[in-house]
């Protein structure tokens, strides 16, 4: 279960953490009820200011995706079995238009926008 | 006897000091990070030899003569024993000079080739490292602390008992050499040393426990396994000071207050074997664990992962020893140049850890004499 941060890139370290998490509990390398490491020991572990990952957990929280309980520290939720909230559909919606019209823009027809996005999602479920 | 235990230390510590570069991860050379591809650079081995050689032939030749000087010229104990500290300052002293030298050349050759400059520079950390995490528990070093309160209570029970004059050093043999005026507070000073000594070593091990796992990005397995070897070892070196600390330093106090306990021989037998002891442990850890547990000998060999190497972090790094970086909540780090932990020395509490206990410590010696 490693994570993996580059400290210079352009993309925040918050944004690269939250998103490496939400991978891995994608993959179902990390299962719905199980704990997140504590924020400081996975600040300590990554060098990094420990507000930088309370704000990937927050992100993570406020998406629904972990609950932070006090004690226990942040535990992953289970996928919902009735789908994503409208909530979130209008979100992962908001989030895909730019990329697809810039896909478009690019020259990407429909079949090859769509062939990577399969290729993408086996590449995260099969690990 | 001061000569033969001088000589057991600084051949210690020339051998200690000419092995360091081979005792460190090959990640960081002379306190300089060397990027995935460059760590079996021919130049950078060259270093490490004349480093090592150089340490090696002039801190014995230095033995030698002191050894020498010691035994033809009748020469008096003190004399001795300031000469032997002079020298071990003085290894001390060409071994960071060849440090310093030999990080300034690293680093300009890393730069001139441009190291790493076509590589990703990443972080790796692991989700499960602290559920591995094998350290001691910070409460097994609470346990000797009990036994520093209950004798500070014999102490106080056998006042009355104790002689006039409180022993506050003793020499190589063993026997005091250095008296003060029995008060109640100078009857527990060395108990009180114990216990200031005891609680530090527990803050040690609990916020080493905190400090990070900090894994290489291009062998991620086989260096989160050398990583927890090092931290479990190192806690485990540290029980061992605590522990024979608190026998040597009990000792000491009972033959204070029952003046014939044990006798001249056990008198002399038990600094030397605590000085044994710890010479020892030292030794194997550093040979057998290595810094961060690069010596730590594993079954797999793996291939490391093309196209990424630890980010540079040398810029946290003052001359390659000092850390100061107050982003990261680690307070202990691993040093560079040696094996073991260091502070970081952007979070105040690290000083408050080292530098409080030592002003105590101070304090009580300077308010004994």
């Amino acid at each position: 279960m490693f994570i993996q941060i580059e400290p210079t890139s352009e993309i925040p370290i918050y944004t690269q953490l939250a998103n490496q998490l939400i991978e891995l509990i994608a993959s179902g390398t990390i299962k719905p009820s199980e704990a997140l490491p504590s924020v400081r020991s996975l600040a300590a572990d990554l060098g990094v200011n420990m507000h930088t990952v309370n704000k990937a957990y927050h992100e993570l929280e406020k998406k629904n995706i972990i609950e932070i309980i006090p004690k226990s520290g942040a535990v992953i939720n289970s996928i919902s079995p009735k789908g994503p909230s409208d909530m979130q559909l209008d979100l992962i919606k908001l989030h895909l238009k730019p990329l697809i019209a810039e896909s478009i823009v690019y020259g990407m027809d429909k079949e090859q926008i769509l062939s990577i996005t399969s290729s993408i999602i086996s590449e995260i479920t099969e690990g | 006897m001061a000569l033969s235990i001088f000589l057991a230390i600084i051949l210690f510590l020339i051998v200690m000091q000419a092995a360091i570069p081979y005792l460190l991860k090959n990640t960081v050379v002379f306190g300089v990070t060397i990027p995935e591809g460059h760590t079996d650079d021919k130049t950078l081995a060259m270093y490490k030899k004349i480093y090592s050689a150089t340490i090696f032939i002039l801190g014995s030749i230095g033995l030698l003569v002191y050894v020498v000087w010691a035994l033809g010229n009748q020469v008096q104990e003190d004399k001795i024993v300031f000469t032997g500290l002079a020298l071990q300052f003085g290894i001390l002293l060409i071994s960071m000079g060849l440090y310093l030298y030999f990080h300034i050349k690293t680093m300009k050759r890393k730069r001139m080739h441009k190291w790493g400059d076509n590589l990703k520079r990443v972080r790796v950390a692991d989700l499960t490292s602290r559920s591995n995490d094998e350290m001691l528990p910070s409460l097994m070093f609470a346990l000797p602390v009990p036994i520093t309160l209950g004798l500070i209570v014999y102490t106080a029970i056998q006042y009355g008992a104790m002689p006039d004059m409180i022993p506050i050093h003793w020499g190589p043999d063993g026997q005091p050499d250095a008296f003060s005026e029995k008060t109640p507070f100078s009857v527990i000073a060395l108990l009180l040393i114990l216990a200031i000594m005891q609680v530090m070593m527990l803050a040690i091990n609990y916020f080493t426990k905190k400090s990070g796992v900090r894994l290489n990005a291009s062998k991620r397995s086989t260096s989160r396994i050398q990583q927890l070897s090092f931290r479990k070892y190192t806690s485990w070196l540290l029980f061992l000071v605590s522990i024979s600390m608190t026998v040597l330093m009990g000792f000491f106090q009972l033959t204070t207050i029952h003046e014939n306990l044990g006798g001249a021989t056990l008198m002399m037998v038990m600094p030397l074997g605590f000085l044994f002891i710890i010479l020892i442990a030292t030794a194997v850890y550093a040979f057998k664990v290595g810094q961060g547990g690069s010596r730590v000998q594993l079954e797999i060999d793996e291939e490391p992962i093309a196209g990424v190497t630890d980010y540079d972090d040398d810029a946290y790094w003052k001359a390659g020893v000092f850390y100061v970086n107050k982003n990261d909540p680690s307070i202990f780090v691993e040093k560079r140049f040696g094996v073991g932990w260091t502070l970081n020395f952007g979070n105040p509490i690290g000083y408050l850890i080292i530098i409080g206990p030592m002003l105590v410590i101070l304090t009580i010696s300077f308010l004994l004499n």
